[in-house]
C-alpha cells in the first residue's frame, strides 16, 4: 500500500511527533520543531571529451531546534532510528541550556499562526527519469560545438538536478509537507592565447540558469543553439579592446543586474544582518534599523520586491523552514527602504510578522532568514535593451558576472563581466574585455535613470548563495530587466 | 567516532560483495559550532553526518554515487546505481585505474579533548571573555567551534586507509561603539589554544581603532596582518596551484615553469606535516601524500595532482585528490608560505609612512588569473603608519592588485607564522609581510 519511502517518512515522523511531544513537556522549552528532508541531487559535469564529474546522491535525516528560556538549541542526525530521534532532541535541549548561559535578551517569536498544509513545486518531466545517456548527449553536443576553435583550452558544459521532499512539525502544532523539483545547468567556453585568458557562459556564469521545475527546463535554455555564439565571443576577446578607464553610462544586461540585486539590495536587507548575526562572517549592513522607511535607496524608479511565490522559480516555496506562508513584501519601493527579509524572532523587532524567510540548506543546517525571489520590477512601459541602447549617448553596456566583492555592510562593491561594448551614439560600437565597475550601493541606485519593460524581465537562478557558519549555500533567485545607470566609475584603476 | 575496525569492516563487506572494481571512502563525523554576538550566544549547533562514496569502475569509466546511509542496503544500492552511471559513460583514457596497498607518512590529526569540548565548556570559556570585553564596554562577536570526523578508504585492489581528525577553531570579533578587532586561533587540540591571550590581543586592537579617517586610493607602504595572506592563499590555491586550473591554461604557471614570477624572498609550499596543518597522510584516491613546493625562491617550481590529472600532465600525483564524482582537480589543502626573518613589530617600527591591515575581507581572484589581479576590502582594523608608529584609524579600503607583483615587492616577512582553517577544509600557515606600492582602489564610505 504504502512505497519504502512513504513508510520510511510515516516511521519518522511518528518518532519526531513524539520528541516534540516530550520536549513540549520539558519546563522550560517554549517552543521546539522539527524538519525531515530527504534529497536525491545529480550533478554532471563534461569537459572537453571527457566527463569530469558525475555523482549522484541521496541523503535523509533531520534537525531538531529548540527554544529553551529564550535560547536556541539545534542538533541534526541522520541515524533514522527511534533512540537516535530521542538522543538528539535530547542534545538540542542540552545545547540551548548551554545557550541560556550568557542570555541577555530571551528570543520571544511573532505570532504566526500554526500552518497545516502541503506544497509542490511545478514540474512536467521529472528529470530523474530523463535516462542518463540524454543528458551527456545534451551536453556533449554543446561542448563538441564549442571546441570547434582550438584556441578553446576548456569547453565545459554543466548540470544539476535536485529532489527534496521535506516534512515540517512543531510544538504549535504545525505540520508541513513539501516536494520541491530543480534543474539547472549552463556552458562555459576558456579561450587563451599566449597570457591571454577569456571566458563566456552561457545562460549566465557558474554553472548557469536553474529554476524550480523539471527537465523541460534544461530543454527550454538553448544550450547547444547558442554554443556557436558563446565560441565566437570568446575568441573575440582575446583581441578585444580594454574597457577603458573612467565615469560612464552603464547598461547592465539582466544576468549582471541579478548578481548586483542579490549583493547590494538581497543581502543587506537580511533582517539578522542588520541586527549583526553575521558580523563575525560576510558582515553587517548600513541599512540599519533607523533607516526603515525613509531612506532613499534608489531613484523613484527603483522597486525591489521579495517574492516567495512566483510558480517555477528556486526562491521559491510553499512554507518556509519555520512553517511561515510563502509571500510577497515590497523591500524598496519608489527608491525609498520600505522592508526586511524576516524571520519568526527577527519580524518583531520592526514591529511585524515575519515575511517567510528563513530557510535551510538541508536537513542538518539550522534555519536562516536567506533571499527568495528578490526582483527588481521592471518600468510600466519600459524600453526594450535595444532602445535603451538605442536612447545612450556614450556608455558602455556589461554581461554575465565574472568576479565580485563588496564590503561588510555592503556599500562599496567592484564587480567584474565576462563581456562589454561601448555604445556610441545609441549604437554598439566595439566588444571591450575585462570591464569592471564599482561603485557604493546607495549612490549607484539612485543613478538608475531607465529599467526595460516586462518583454526583458526574466528571472535568473542562483544555487550557491553563501551564508552562516556552518557555511550554507542556498538556491535563491532574482527577476531583472537591464538598467542604466548613470556616471558610474569603470575600471578598477590597475 | 564509529573508530577504524568498525567503519573498515562495513567498507570491505560491501567490497566482497561489489560487482567488480570498487572504492568505497567515507567521510563524516560530528561537528558542533556556537555564534554570538552582541557578547550572547545566537545559535548553538551540533550535527551528525557523513557521507559514503561508493566508485565504480567498468573497464576505463568511472560511475560515482553517495549515501549518508551505511545500511548494507543503502551502500548496495548506491553501488547499483554508480553501475548505471559507469555503463553510461564514455571510456576514459585518463583513468589511471584504482591504487592497490600503500604505506603512509603519520601525520598528527586527533586530540580525545577536543573531541569532548560540549557546548558548555565552549559557554564557559566565552563568558569569560565576555566579561573581559565589558570591562572596556566592549562586545564579542564570532563563532566558536568544534569537530571530530573520521576519513576510510579501501578498495577490491587491497587498498585501506584511515585518519581521525579533531578541529577546534575560535574566531573573537571585540566591538567598541566606533572600533572592531579580530583574533582567530586554530588547533586540532583545543588545550593549546590560550584564550585570554587571543580576547586581550583583540580587545587592544579594538581599542585602537577609534576616530577612523579616510585616506584617499593610492599606492602606499602596506603591512599585511597573517589573516590577509590566509585570503590570498585560498584563492591561489584554486586559481593557480591546482591541476585543472594548471591543465586549463589559466593559472599563471601554467607553461611557466621554471620561470620567476615573484621575488626571490617568496617560497610557497604544500605539506600535510607542518605543525597544525591538519593534513592527511593520503589523498582520497589513496595515494601517499607528498609535500609539493609550488614557488621556491620567486620561481615556479610545481603543482599538485591527483592520478588523472598526472596522466594528462606526464606528471606523478602529489596525493592531492578531491572526493569522487567531482570535478574540480587536484586542490593544495595544506598552502605554507616560507617564514622571513622579521616581526610585525619590526615591520611598524621600520615602516616611514604606510597602512597596517589587519584582514582582508570578500577577495576575489578570478580578475585575471594570469597575474594573479585580485580584490578584496579591509576590514576588522585598518591603521596608518607613520614614523615606525600606528598613528591613526582608517575607514576599510578597497585594494585591487596583481599578486605576482605584490610579492614581487616584498621587504619584510615574518619569524612568526599563523594557522588557519577555512570551513574546516583548507589550511594555511602565514607570515605577516611587508609589501612596498600596493595598490588601494577605494573606500568604504555610505
Amino acid at each position: 500500500m504504502f512505497n519504502p519511502r512513504e513508510r520510511r517518512e510515516m516511521e519518522v515522523k511518528a518518532w519526531l511527533l513524539e520528541a516534540l511531544d516530550d520536549l513540549k513537556r520539558t519546563e522550560g522549552v517554549v517552543y521546539a520543531d522539527a524538519r525531515y528532508l530527504e534529497r536525491e541531487t545529480e550533478s554532471i559535469t563534461v569537459r572537453n571529451e571527457e566527463v569530469a564529474g558525475l555523482s549522484h546522491e541521496e541523503t535523509k535525516g533531520y534537525g531538531i531546534r529548540v527554544l529553551y528560556r529564550g535560547s536556541w538549541g539545534f542538533a541534526a542526525s541522520g541515524v533514522l532510528k527511534p533512540e537516535a530521534v530521542r538522543e538528539t532532541a535530547r542534545r538540542a535541549l542540552a545545547i540551548a541550556k548551554a545557550s541560556y548561559l550568557t542570555q541577555k535578551k530571551p528570543v520571544k517569536l511573532d505570532d504566526t499562526p500554526p500552518q497545516r498544509g502541503t506544497y509542490k513545486s511545478p514540474w512536467e518531466e521529472d528529470p530523474f527519469d530523463v535516462s542518463l545517456d540524454e543528458k551527456l548527449e545534451l551536453l556533449f553536443s554543446a561542448v563538441r560545438i564549442l571546441r570547434k576553435d582550438k584556441r578553446i583550452v576548456k569547453a565545459e558544459g554543466a548540470m544539476q538536478l535536485f529532489h527534496t521532499r521535506k516534512l515540517f512539525l512543531s510544538t504549535e502544532g504545525a505540520e508541513i509537507e513539501q516536494e520541491i523539483v530543480e534543474s539547472g545547468a549552463g556552458i562555459e567556453a576558456t579561450a587563451v592565447e599566449g597570457r591571454e585568458v577569456q571566458r563566456r557562459s552561457f545562460p549566465t556564469s557558474f554553472g548557469g540558469n536553474y529554476a524550480a521545475r523539471g527537465y523541460e527546463f534544461i530543454r527550454s535554455l538553448g544550450l547547444v543553439k547558442n554554443a556557436d555564439r558563446i565560441r565566437e565571443e570568446a575568441i573575440a576577446l582575446l583581441s578585444a579592446a580594454p574597457c577603458p578607464v573612467g565615469e560612464f553610462d552603464l547598461i547592465l544586461a539582466g544576468d549582471q543586474l541579478a548578481l548586483q540585486v542579490h549583493e547590494s539590495c538581497g543581502h543587506p536587507t537580511e533582517l539578522d544582518r542588520v541586527l549583526g548575526t553575521e558580523i563575525s562572517y560576510a558582515g553587517g549592513s548600513f541599512l540599519t534599523l533607523d533607516k526603515l522607511g525613509k531612506y532613499r535607496y534608489g531613484s523613484e524608479i527603483v522597486n525591489l520586491v521579495a517574492d516567495a511565490t512566483i510558480p517555477g522559480s528556486i526562491g521559491s516555496f510553499g512554507y518556509d523552514d519555520e512553517g511561515v506562508p510563502a509571500q510577497k513584501t515590497y523591500l524598496v519601493r519608489e527608491g525609498i527602504l520600505v522592508g526586511y527579509l524576516t524571520s519568526r524572532e527577527t519580524a518583531p523587532v520592526i514591529g511585524r510578522r515575519s515575511n517567510g524567510c528563513m530557510r535551510a540548506e538541508s536537513w542538518h543546517h539550522i534555519p536562516l532568514i536567506r533571499m527568495v525571489n528578490i526582483n527588481l520590477e521592471p518600468a510600466p512601459d519600459g524600453p526594450t535593451l535595444e532602445e535603451l541602447i538605442a536612447d545612450t549617448k556614450h556608455g558602455i553596456l556589461m554581461q554575465t558576472n565574472k568576479s565580485w566583492s563588496i564590503d561588510d555592510l555592503r556599500l562599496n562593491f567592484q564587480f567584474g563581466c565576462e563581456i562589454a561594448w561601448e555604445i556610441m551614439d545609441g549604437k554598439k560600437v566595439r566588444l571591450l574585455k575585462n570591464p569592471v565597475y564599482t561603485g557604493i550601493t546607495p549612490e549607484f541606485w539612485r543613478s538608475c535613470d531607465a529599467i526595460c519593460g516586462k518583454s526583458e524581465w526574466k528571472i535568473w537562478g542562483l544555487p550557491n548563495c553563501g551564508k552562516g557558519e556552518p557555511s550554507q549555500a542556498m538556491h535563491v533567485a532574482h527577476g531583472t530587466a537591464p538598467a542604466r545607470f548613470r556616471k558610474v566609475r569603470i575600471g578598477s584603476g590597475k | 567516532m564509529i573508530g577504524r575496525e568498525e567503519i573498515l569492516k562495513v567498507l570491505k563487506r560491501a567490497l566482497g560483495r561489489a560487482e567488480g572494481p570498487t572504492e568505497i571512502l567515507f567521510m563524516g563525523g560530528r561537528s558542533e559550532l556556537t555564534r554570538y554576538t552582541k557578547s550572547q550566544i545566537h545559535q548553538n549547533v551540533a550535527q551528525e553526518d557523513f557521507t559514503v562514496y561508493v566508485k565504480v569502475v567498468e573497464g576505463t569509466r568511472v560511475g560515482v554515487a553517495r549515501t549518508n546511509q551505511l545500511a548494507e542496503e543503502a551502500i548496495a544500492a548506491a553501488e547499483r546505481k554508480a553501475r548505471e552511471i559507469a555503463r553510461r559513460q564514455p571510456e576514459n583514457p585518463h583513468f589511471p585505474g584504482l591504487l592497490g596497498p600503500q604505506e603512509y607518512t603519520p601525520t598528527e590529526t586527533y586530540c580525545e579533548t577536543t573531541a569532548r569540548f560540549g557546548p558548555d565548556r565552549r559557554a564557559e570559556v566565552l563568558k569569560k571573555i565576555f566579561a573581559k570585553a565589558a570591562e572596556k564596554g566592549f562586545e564579542v562577536a564570532g563563532s566558536f567551534s568544534v569537530s571530530e570526523w573520521e576519513v576510510a578508504l579501501a578498495n577490491t585492489e587491497g587498498l585501506e586507509a584511515y585518519q581521525p581528525v579533531t578541529g577546534a577553531e575560535i574566531g573573537l570579533v571585540v566591538m567598541s561603539e566606533e572600533g572592531i578587532a579580530r583574533a582567530d586561533a586554530f588547533s586540532h587540540d583545543v588545550e593549546h589554544i590560550d584564550f585570554d591571550s587571543l580576547a586581550a590581543k583583540a580587545i587592544a586592537r579594538c581599542e585602537l581603532d577609534r576616530g577612523k579617517i579616510e585616506l584617499p586610493p593610492g599606492e602606499y607602504t602596506v603591512i599585511l596582518e597573517p589573516a590577509c595572506l590566509a585570503e590570498v592563499m585560498m584563492w591561489l590555491s584554486f586559481t593557480a596551484f591546482g591541476s585543472e586550473s594548471y591543465l586549463s591554461g589559466q593559472s599563471f604557471l601554467s607553461g611557466a615553469l621554471g620561470e620567476r614570477s615573484m621575488g626571490e624572498n617568496i617560497t610557497i609550499y604544500d605539506s600535510a606535516w607542518e605543525p597544525e596543518a591538519q593534513g592527511l597522510p593520503f589523498d582520497l584516491e589513496g595515494t601517499p601524500k607528498r609535500k609539493v613546493v609550488l614557488i621556491e625562491r620567486g620561481v615556479n617550481k610545481g603543482v599538485v595532482f591527483d592520478r588523472a590529472g598526472a596522466k594528462k600532465a606526464g606528471a606523478e600525483p602529489t596525493g592531492h585528490a578531491g572526493p569522487p564524482g567531482s570535478p574540480w582537480g587536484a586542490i593544495p589543502w595544506n598552502l605554507c608560505m616560507a617564514p622571513g626573518d622579521s616581526s610585525l613589530e619590526e615591520m611598524i617600527a621600520s615602516c616611514k609612512r604606510g597602512i597596517l591591515v589587519s584582514n582582508f575581507h570578500y577577495v576575489n581572484g578570478y580578475l585575471d588569473t594570469k597575474r594573479a589581479l585580485m580584490t578584496g576590502m579591509t576590514r576588522y582594523g585598518t591603521f596608518l603608519v607613520e614614523n615606525g608608529e600606528i598613528t591613526q584609524a582608517l575607514a576599510n579600503l578597497r585594494w585591487t592588485e596583481s599578486m605576482l607583483k605584490a610579492f614581487s615587492n616584498v621587504v619584510a616577512i615574518s619569524r612568526e607564522r599563523e594557522v588557519f582553517a577555512r570551513g574546516g577544509a583548507f589550511f594555511s600557515i602565514v607570515p605577516a609581510m611587508m609589501i612596498e606600492g600596493f595598490t588601494f582602489t577605494g573606500v568604504q564610505r555610505g
